[in-house]
């Protein structure tokens, strides 16, 4: 149902929630949503769990992090009690954020926020082509280390120095990019895009009875956290 | 007879001296052009690089002079209206385009998302959409390809889709921009082949520029030389190989599974051309004898130049003359001279010309000491000057024993060039062979999508030159 839901309300949905996570500093009501947000993803969502627990791992460990230097290095003020609820907010926070990214289709999304939002096309169709770039500039990157380790330039060792060291790359990077970005540009002009607003869309995407119980269902599990906080 | 009905058509597109200028530059790109085309015409635009036949045709579909701000005199008139009269968006859909580059003229990911995407443009209702598209697909017969990601597809199968995202807009007038440049010969036929079916189906007019116009059969009516070809260096004479001395020795030479052992030695001063169909491993092979791909067996020297496609890729420093010593060698001075880059050694690499950028490249892998140098694709998108530069640029330095391997499709090149060929197919390299047994061989040919170079005919049957 989760992966089933519009892309824009799915998007509302969850930046409200956050702001409104903001507000809450008792440990319960970010613990709370976390675990119901493992809950709808369980329940509600199709989601790759091997890819989903190495993306948490990092987040996992800040929480940890969290945890410990607001234990250790806190002031006085910071009890057991906020500690615990930083960490869970930095939990509720990322699930929450990995529960769009999972169940959100990158093209949809921005398909979407053009035809819900009323993003301007000549933004979406940007992104949108910058995303099919990727791959190429993946390829062209690699194809230019390649050229240029030919010449002698070593990848430094030390990270510091290997990013001072991308310049390099850059540059010739940019300037194939610059020259293919013109290309399409003027490839999509001259099939008649005028970057106008008022389009009709072959790909609809739609609002429907999944958005309506996928919406309900985080405001439920949002007011539920929220009772949590006060009761507990 | 076609001749004969278009001549009394109407002119679709007139230009009446017309100029045009960037408006940076002092110097006009095209000056005084007068040029008409009558409906129904097919119509090839040729002329030196630089001449201003892209700027032409862009005036055509009213890219230029909105996107440049560019300034035009003179009338330019689009079916028998001032252009000006367009608003944006408008012409596009009587005139439509192909580009040049099959990698950089699209903006969704499959095939029928891109079709929505151009009629959604020209704001066709979306419920009518779904009939045009299967309508295109039809005619051009691409139906298979309707799902499919575009960037998975070959230059060829991407230009056709270029081309019915083109005629899906119905249009009067089909403009093409340099399609077959990054095809190989027997593709480019192909998709030769295809347009004249498609043709057919409707009685389009089609205005060209292309370098190779021979490429395109008896597809057009009628040639326009916009400015004559640049007056052509003349070639330099290719001295015989003197030594008999082995300047490159590659053993069981293989990238899983790109490219199958392989082995071949060069002579010094040997040019060699390495042919074979798009995606059959030539830049693989070439990257595995640099050392840039980790290979099973052994190449002799270490050290191999390599100039990509985009000579551009390999620049590191602020001026030509770093770029030259970069690798710690001398007689900078000598070479700069040598290839006549003396008079742009402090100008910025990124900013010289493409040649002075391959000469450049050459130059730093000379200094670099790599008497072997590797070229991937020198000649896509040159016209004749340039590649007759090329040819001298070649020849010069393997009279002084540089010995050369050169990955290309244009076998008219190799003919003018080449010692011998080596041949690649799906990773299984033969060869060498002589130039001229190969151009007899059309099994050899064939399996290599290879054209005999233009002449190269007249060896099989030598009795119809004297008729």
């Amino acid at each position: 149902m989760i992966n089933r839901m519009n892309p824009s309300v799915k998007f509302v949905m969850i930046t409200v929630s956050m702001i409104a996570m903001a507000f809450f500093f008792n440990p319960w009501t970010p613990l709370v949503f976390f675990m119901g947000v493992v809950l709808i993803q369980l329940l509600f969502a199709t989601v790759s769990w091997k890819t989903w627990s190495l993306m948490m791992l990092p987040f996992l460990l800040g929480a940890v992090g969290y945890f410990w230097t607001t234990l250790v290095f806190g002031n006085e003020d910071s009890t057991l009690g906020t500690a615990l609820s930083l960490s869970f907010r930095v939990l509720a926070f990322s699930s929450l954020s990995l529960l769009f990214v999972f169940t959100t289709k990158p093209v949809e999304f921005i398909l979407s926020l053009m035809q819900q939002l009323k993003l301007s096309p000549k933004i979406a169709y940007s992104i949108l082509v910058g995303y099919q770039f990727l791959p190429v500039l993946k390829d062209e990157f690699f194809q230019i280390r390649q050229a240029q380790q030919l010449r002698g330039v070593e990848v430094p060792k030390s990270p510091v120095k290997r990013v001072t060291a991308m310049r390099h790359l850059l540059i010739p990077m940019l300037a194939g990019a610059v020259r293919k970005a013109e290309r399409t540009a003027f490839a999509m002009e001259a099939r008649g895009f005028t970057g106008e607003g008022d389009r009709d869309f072959y790909r609809k995407i739609t609002i429907g009875r999944a958005d309506a119980a996928g919406s309900l269902l985080i405001l439920v599990l949002l007011c539920g956290s929220m009772a949590a906080g006060w009761l507990l | 007879m076609r001749l004969q009905s278009v001549m009394h058509m109407r002119n679709v597109i007139s230009l009446q001296d017309v100029s045009f200028r960037f408006p940076d530059d002092e110097m006009p790109v095209f000056e005084h052009v007068n040029f008409d085309v009558r409906a129904g015409e097919r119509v090839v635009i040729t002329g030196p690089s630089g001449c201003g036949k892209s700027s032409l045709l862009y005036l055509l579909n009213r890219l230029y002079p909105e996107n440049c701000d560019g300034i035009v005199s003179g009338t330019v008139e689009l079916f028998e209206q001032p252009a000006s009269m367009y608003v944006p968006g408008e012409i596009n859909r009587r005139i439509a385009t192909v580009f040049q580059d099959p990698d950089s003229q699209f903006c969704m990911q499959t095939v029928e998302e891109e079709l929505a995407f151009t009629l959604e443009n020209m704001k066709v209702p979306a419920a009518e959409i779904n009939a045009r598209i299967q309508k295109v697909l039809k005619e051009t017969g691409l139906e298979s390809f309707r799902e499919s990601v575009i960037q998975t597809l070959s230059g060829g199968q991407k230009q056709r889709v270029a081309t019915a995202c083109a005629w899906v807009l119905e249009p009067e007038i089909l403009l093409l921009d340099e399609p077959l440049t990054h095809l190989d010969p027997v593709t480019a036929q192909d998709f030769v082949k295809w347009l004249k079916h498609l043709h057919e189906k409707g009685n389009l007019t089609v205005i060209a520029i292309d370098h190779q116009v021979d490429m395109w059969g008896d597809f057009f009516d009628r040639e326009w030389q916009m400015v004559s070809g640049k007056h052509l260096e003349p070639a330099l004479i290719r001295e015989p190989l003197r030594s008999g001395e082995v300047a490159i020795d590659a053993k069981e030479l293989a990238v899983e599974p790109i490219v199958s052992p392989a082995a071949f030695t060069l002579k010094k001063g040997e040019i060699a051309v390495l042919a074979g169909p798009n995606g059959s491993g030539k830049s693989t092979l070439i990257k595995a004898l640099c050392g840039l791909k980790s290979t099973g067996g052994s190449v002799s020297p270490e050290r191999i130049g390599y100039v990509p496609q985009s000579p551009e890729f390999l620049f590191i420093t602020k001026s030509v003359r770093e770029e030259l010593s970069f690798g710690g060698g001398s007689g900078i001075d000598e070479v700069l001279k040598r290839l006549y880059l003396d008079e742009v050694s402090e100008s910025n690499p990124f900013a010289v010309s493409h040649g002075q950028k391959r000469r450049t490249a050459i130059g730093a892998m000379l200094c670099d000491g790599r008497p072997v140098i590797t070229m991937d694709e020198p000649t896509a998108g040159q016209d004749a000057a340039a590649l007759r530069e090329l040819e001298n640029l070649i020849i010069a330095r393997a009279n002084e024993g540089v010995t050369f391997l050169i990955a290309t499709h244009d076998m008219t090149f190799a003919d003018r060039i080449a010692d011998s060929l080596l041949l690649l197919c799906a990773g299984e390299l033969s060869g060498p062979y002589l130039p001229q047994t190969v151009w007899k061989n059309h099994e050899l040919l064939e399996r290599h999508h290879l054209l005999a170079p233009s002449g190269g005919e007249s060896c099989d049957q030598p009795h119809e030159s004297f008729g």
